[in-house]
């Protein structure tokens, strides 16, 4: 049961101690920010630069062809950056050493294999370790193979071809905009970390729980009011991250008071859900380390397949699975939902209901194990 | 309530932790509107009784009862009408010593008027009135201990326990403490429970004592009572520059000595009225070859009960070596 008086003491006296340390409050919502703005730069979404030496033995039409294309991708898109050399070993080299990501060799007689269409090759040497700068430079070279021939193509459209012509559904999400929910995400899980349970775990690491397990205070007070509080300051911290984020994004200022609505309630139901989470794993626990060793686990854990910085359908089944159950999941697609496809509450039922349950059910599971004795 | 005058019932309680037996087998009543003394060295096993009493820890066997309530079976009632200021400290630094008191009134549900004035009142009682809007991290130990204290009373609770009151107080402050305490009884009807490893405070505050030793209680009463239960009714601490067995016996031999205890080179003698033996005593001592260097009489107090009961002072770093009862033939060794 619990009782008015005592659940706002218990919500009172923690936003008191939290008044007391602006520095945090501070922090919780400069870090995801921060985050966002390392994440959306160093993990583009395309590959920009990627160093490139070209040993060119053939110095043929072809060759010059294949060496315009590739420039041109250098000039354009600007995914490659290209370098000279004369020598092939040192060009290989150079590549075992770091300075480049690939090496592409034009043997002597490529021009003339193209011309009399007998095999032509070229070599292209690949730092493999950085898997992700390899894949692009293949198609990339792959790409300026292919169109070596693009001049002698008739200037006239073929009309059996099929030309694709996407159609946008939504409004243009860079990916830098795309990590917004996300951010929000970790700025509620870094919150709910910080309030609720943790104050159980560090006032018994001071010894002062005894001063409130001796009252008669119930459990359920204990548990309501500090999820109550923690709700209320995650709830402040994800709203002014997520109003920033929007800012230094780009991502136009939606409309109708519905969708903000709509926000807001999602913001509380993930941080209820969350919060309650961390009563049933943190609340049996009395040393603050142990709360830092699981903040990091539990990030990974919940964030990662959250499908907040990859899509949830590209994962392998146990992870999906693991998706399926995860808040923080629903939390990113209900965000998602909202900001970028501009829906109301209506779209997000599943999200929602989801939520819900997951809160009450870890409530009660942290209710029914909290100890009362020390 | 079936005895109507029984604020706590303990029978038979046993708490172990693993192969500490922290508790043995305890049992004794505390009478209501008492101030009830739990004395003992440290580890004795104060603490671990005072949480059992308070329904923080589960005891191993055996049962209690605390306003009538049993504190495995009723802990919530049990709660509701004792107060309790546990040996740690667990004020909290982020909050204002008049938070702190505010926010506890809150939790026993003490309505807002009341609340304010009780709070003024306690917090002048115990000197902290200045200070009451200062964050508890700005106290001393000693001020964070009297707002303890003022703390728990907030919602006027039945029976109080006092885990260690006064423990790192100055002498000044544990005499603030004790007239603190004294007057309260006098305004209000209360049990007190109160553990402590100080005699005086034991003796000058509690009407009974326990004491305990080693999770036992070895003896019960008030004061006088034990007191009464040790041989003489004085006891001469003498200093001697050098101490040989024929020193020795010939103070044993004396008629008016009970019992000594010899500490080094300071004799403890248990006789019988001090003043009048003690001129006498120095004279033996110095005839059969001994010189001595300081003599003081006191009375007997609870720490010579402690003593007599299992040989060593209730401060572990004196514990004494050998002590001899005078009339039991041969120098007898007590064992712990
Ligand atoms: N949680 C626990 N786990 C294991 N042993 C414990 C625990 N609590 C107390 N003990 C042991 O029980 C015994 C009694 O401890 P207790 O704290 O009750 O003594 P105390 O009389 O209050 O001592 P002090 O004067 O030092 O406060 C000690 O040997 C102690 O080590
Ligand atoms: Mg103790």
């Amino acid at each position: 049961m619990i009782d008015m008086v005592r659940l706002l003491a218990v919500v009172e006296r923690d936003l008191k101690k939290f008044q007391r340390n602006p520095v945090v409050l501070g922090m919780s919502i400069m870090m995801p920010i921060i985050y966002l703005i390392f994440l959306g730069n160093s993990f583009q979404g395309k590959l920009q630069g990627i160093p490139m030496v070209i040993v060119d033995q053939d110095t043929g039409p072809y060759a010059r062809n294949l060496i315009d294309n590739l420039r041109a991708i250098e000039a354009g898109p600007e995914t490659i950056e290209i370098f000279n050399m004369k020598d092939q070993k040192d060009a290989i080299r150079s590549i075992r050493e770091g300075f480049y990501k690939a090496g592409l060799i034009i043997p002597p007689d490529f021009s003339k294999r193209v011309t009399l269409k007998r095999r032509p090759e070229v070599g292209l040497f690949l730092d493999n370790t950085d898997n992700i700068s390899a894949e692009t430079l293949r198609i990339v070279v792959k790409g300026a193979l292919n169109s070596l021939d693009a001049r002698y193509v008739p200037i006239r459209e073929r009309t059996d071809e099929v030309h694709l012509r996407g159609v946008d559904l939504y409004r243009k999400v860079d990916y830098y905009q795309s990590l917004v929910p996300g951010v929000v995400i970790m700025a509620i899980f870094m919150g709910t970390l910080t309030t609720g349970a943790f104050n159980l775990v560090m006032d018994r690491f001071l010894g002062i729980d005894e001063c409130y397990l001796l009252t008669p205070i119930s459990k359920s007070d204990i548990v309501t009011g500090l999820i109550i509080s923690g709700l209320f300051i995650t709830t402040v911290i994800a709203v002014l991250v997520l109003a920033v984020s929007m800012v230094i994004t780009g991502i136009p200022v939606i409309a109708g008071i519905k969708q903000y609505v709509s926000i807001i309630i999602v913001i509380i139901l993930t941080t209820l859900g969350l919060l309650s989470l961390m009563f049933v794993i943190l609340g049996r626990f009395n040393h603050p380390r142990v709360v830092g060793i699981l903040s990091g686990f539990l990030n990974v854990i919940l964030f990662f397949p959250s499908g907040a910085v990859y899509p949830i359908e590209s994962f392998p089944q146990w992870l999906k699975a693991l998706a399926r159950v995860n808040p923080e999941a629903y939390a990113v697609d209900a965000l998602k939902t909202i900001l970028f496809k501009g829906a109301g509450l209506s779209s997000i039922v599943s999200d929602i209901a989801f939520l819900s349950a997951f809160t009450l059910l870890m409530m009660t599971i942290s209710i029914v194990t909290f100890k009362r004795t020390v | 309530m079936g005895q109507d005058n029984k604020a706590i019932e303990v029978s038979g309680i046993t708490k172990k932790f693993g192969s500490i037996v922290a508790v043995n087998n305890v049992s004794f009543d505390v009478i209501e509107d008492e101030i009830f003394g739990f004395l003992g060295p440290n580890g004795a096993g104060k603490t671990t009784l005072v949480r059992i009493l308070t329904t923080l820890v589960k005891p191993t066997s055996g049962a209690a009862r605390v306003a009538g309530y049993d504190v495995v079976k009723e802990s919530d009632a049990v709660r509701h009408h004792i107060g309790v200021v546990p040996q740690a400290m667990t004020s909290d630094l982020d909050l204002t010593g008049y938070e702190n008191m505010d926010i506890y009134g809150r939790f026993y549900s003490v309505a807002a008027k009341e609340r304010k004035e009780r709070i003024k009142y306690l917090l002048e009682t115990v000197g902290l009135t200045a200070r009451a809007h200062d964050l508890v991290a700005t106290y001393s130990g000693g001020m964070r201990r009297r707002l303890e204290i003022a703390r728990v009373l907030v919602h006027r609770p039945g029976i109080l326990f006092l885990d260690e009151p006064t423990i790192g107080l100055d002498p000044q402050s544990r005499h603030v403490v004790w007239d603190f305490l004294r007057k309260l009884r006098e305004e209000f009807t209360m049990t007190v429970f109160l553990t402590t490893h100080y005699m005086e405070e034991a003796e000058t505050l509690s009407g009974r004592v326990a004491i305990i030793d080693s999770g036992k209680i070895i003896a019960l009463g008030s004061p006088s009572e034990l007191k009464s239960q040790i041989p003489g009714n004085d006891i001469v601490s003498l200093t001697a520059d050098k101490l040989s067995e024929n020193i020795i016996d010939t103070i044993k031999n004396q008629n008016y000595v009970h019992k000594i205890v010899i500490e080094n080179t300071t004799i403890r003698v248990y006789v019988d009225n001090g003043a009048q033996h003690l001129p006498q005593l120095i004279d033996e001592i110095r005839l059969s070859g001994g010189k001595i260097l300081s003599a003081a009489i006191h009375e007997q107090s609870l720490e010579d009960v402690f003593i007599h009961h299992t040989g060593k002072s209730i401060r572990e770093e004196e514990v004494r070596k050998v002590s001899y009862l005078v009339g039991a033939g041969t120098p007898q060794k007590w064992g712990r």
